[in-house]
């Protein structure tokens, strides 16, 4: 037991350095809601931290594992669909329906996972994605879930602990800053872990970890639910922030691609990899599109300069920035 | 409509079985394709249907400068990179083209086979889409051709199969992914001017095909020519009768029926 919560808190294995990023980084996203007074710019800082919770859970499969999962979508749906369901009818808290819809995520995760890991590389990342999609034209197509309208959670009139509404922007700062931390927390736990270890040995030599008697499939399988309930965490999330979901906001390919594409970008397997990909590509795509707004550009040149940044990184550094980080400090 | 279908993922077939990369701005060169056939019947005294060849033209070297540009380097990264690679690709196009020509739905309204039907006895079919079924049938058998019994086409499938090897033979591999990719893209631009014919336009309809694509692909197998022709048939009616039955859960099935397939034979009806 003391050993876990000492895995849990000690990032000791980290460089002096980056243990001091890291420092820096909490203490800025701390103060940053009492410095900076503009409303657009707390969106932007909301919207990364969201991102880069998402990019911490999918770091497990994509990163860790080194499964290419293009369905992360769905989790984020499934949490989402959850919490605003459960409110509406039930006016359940929100703290019980986070737990459910982590569950419901999981469960699903784990029941589509077996057949799918039998499936490798392009197979696989296309089947992830395909699962996604059925699962968001399913969402469209029952009633039950409000279909194409979509769900709308009544509002609250003043600051409330238990729904999780607040009328300012400041609380859903630290509300989803907590939820970053906790995942940033398990993240470290789960890589110092049997399984981490595992995982990371059957990324790196699927025959050499078999032959050393991990169960490769159901090591997988083990990440990938547990990557669905951590999915389900930000989905929740989304669902109070927003207080209005539907198929298209809450589980489009976009966004499980986004989700892949800020770990990629950042780096895929490492503690930063989400946190640099998400600090990167949100304020990018936010920025960018504001400003071409403001000065009239048509639509759709942020999302070139968007993807020619993409392509870029694609071609010429695939361990993303992190990777030239460390090519850099190993120089140094 | 499932021979259409079929066309299009040949074209994915080619570049996926030669290269073991997925593209997905496959079906962003498709609706440039379409985009090509719009801009000739809308600006040219031609014929939509005359437009196919310059459709063809521009898929062609649309694919191979993608590949000098962008392929030819994300390949030697990981799966990700390339994933990533087309996927960023692709969002160029889309966007591009909704910057050029907005994101208005368009249609070509004029043409020999433009909204014309058929009748034979008791059911009544489009012109154009019976005209494109056959066209497709007819590049079918000529890529089939192509790739089977030529030497340029049993360098592409040599080099598909053994990449290494065929270099040793003297096949200049390089070149090939680069031919690959540019017959791919032609096969595509053809379906995207035939497709324009009874589909509307707009720089988003890609991200639909391509999905039925790679079903299709994966179907029937990545890289076989006569796997994608009957899988693309399959998936055809598989969506036809479904969307009969529940019209809103039509791809549903398309996606079901990839899933199962791959799960229970993953190299599809005919890989290697």
């Amino acid at each position: 037991m003391w050993q876990v919560i000492k895995d849990i808190f000690s990032f000791r294995d980290y460089h002096r350095f980056e243990r001091i990023g890291l420092l820096i980084f909490i203490v800025i996203i701390l103060i940053f809601p009492l410095i900076v007074e503009q409303a657009y710019s707390r969106i932007v800082m909301i919207k990364f931290l969201l991102f880069a919770l998402f990019g911490i859970g999918w770091n497990l499969i994509g990163g860790y594992g080194g499964q290419v999962d293009l369905g992360q979508a769905k989790n984020v749906g499934f949490g989402a669909y959850a919490t605003a369901l459960m409110m509406v009818w039930w006016n359940t808290p929100f703290w019980i329906t986070v737990p459910i819809g982590m569950i419901i995520a999981a469960f699903e995760s784990f029941g589509v996972a077996y057949p799918m890991f039998r499936l490798k590389g392009h197979y696989f990342a296309i089947a992830t994605l395909c699962v996604a999609l059925v699962w968001k034209e399913l969402f469209i197509f029952w009633d039950w879930t409000g279909g194409a309208r979509g769900v709308e959670i009544p509002v609250k009139a003043t600051a409330d602990f238990v729904h999780m509404q607040f009328p300012s922007n400041i609380y859903y700062h630290y509300f989803v800053f907590f939820l970053f931390i906790t995942q940033l927390l398990f993240m470290n736990w789960f890589r110092k872990s049997k399984l981490g270890y595992q995982l990371q040995a059957v990324r790196d030599n699927e025959e050499a970890a078999a032959s050393l008697g991990i169960n490769v499939t159901w090591t997988k399988v083990k990440t990938y639910t547990i990557t669905g309930g951590l999915g389900g965490v930000g989905g929740s999330f989304l669902a109070v922030y927003y207080l209005y979901i539907d198929p298209d906001l809450v589980m489009p390919l976009d966004l499980s691609i986004l989700i892949a594409m800020t770990v990629l970008v950042g780096g895929a397997g490492s503690m930063w990899g989400p946190i640099i990909g998400a600090a990167i590509l949100i304020p990018l795509d936010m920025y960018l599109g504001a400003w071409l707004a403001l000065i009239g550009g048509r639509y759709g040149i942020d999302f070139m300069v968007y993807s020619l940044i993409i392509m870029i990184i694609a071609a010429r550094e695939p361990k993303g920035i992190w990777g030239i980080i460390e090519r850099v400090k190993g120089r140094g | 409509m499932g021979l259409i279908f079929a066309f299009i993922s040949l074209g994915l077939a080619l570049i996926f079985g030669v290269m073991n990369i997925v593209n997905f701005a496959h079906g962003e060169f498709m609706m440039i394709g379409m985009y090509v056939a719009l801009l000739i019947s809308t600006y040219l005294p031609l014929d939509p249907l005359f437009s196919l060849p310059f459709a063809a033209l521009v898929g062609f070297f649309l694919g191979i400068v993608s590949y000098r540009f962008l392929v030819q380097y994300i390949l030697r990264g990981p799966m990700v990179a390339q994933l990533f690679g087309t996927f960023g690709l692709m969002l160029f196009l889309r966007y591009l083209f909704m910057l050029i020509f907005g994101p208005d739905v368009r249609s070509i309204k004029k043409g020999i086979l433009v909204g014309k039907t058929l009748s034979l006895g008791w059911i009544t079919l489009d012109v154009s889409k019976v005209v494109s079924a056959g066209l497709c049938l007819l590049l079918f058998a000529f890529v089939y051709w192509m790739i089977n019994r030529t030497k340029l086409g049993r360098a592409l499938k040599a080099t598909s199969i053994d990449a290494e090897a065929a270099r040793y033979m003297g096949i200049d591999t390089e070149k090939m992914n680069a031919l690959a990719w540019g017959v791919g893209g032609a096969t595509v631009g053809i379906a995207g001017g035939l497709l324009a014919h009874f589909y509307y336009i707009t720089p988003t309809v890609g991200m639909l095909f391509i999905l039925i694509a790679f079903a299709i692909v994966a179907l029937g197998g990545f890289g076989s020519i006569l796997g994608t022709f009957i899988a693309g048939l399959i998936i055809g009616l598989i969506q036809v009768i479904g969307g009969h039955y529940l019209s809103e859960l039509k791809f549903t099935f398309v996606y079901i029926a990839y899933f199962l397939a791959v799960v229970l034979r993953p190299r599809g009806f005919f890989g290697w």
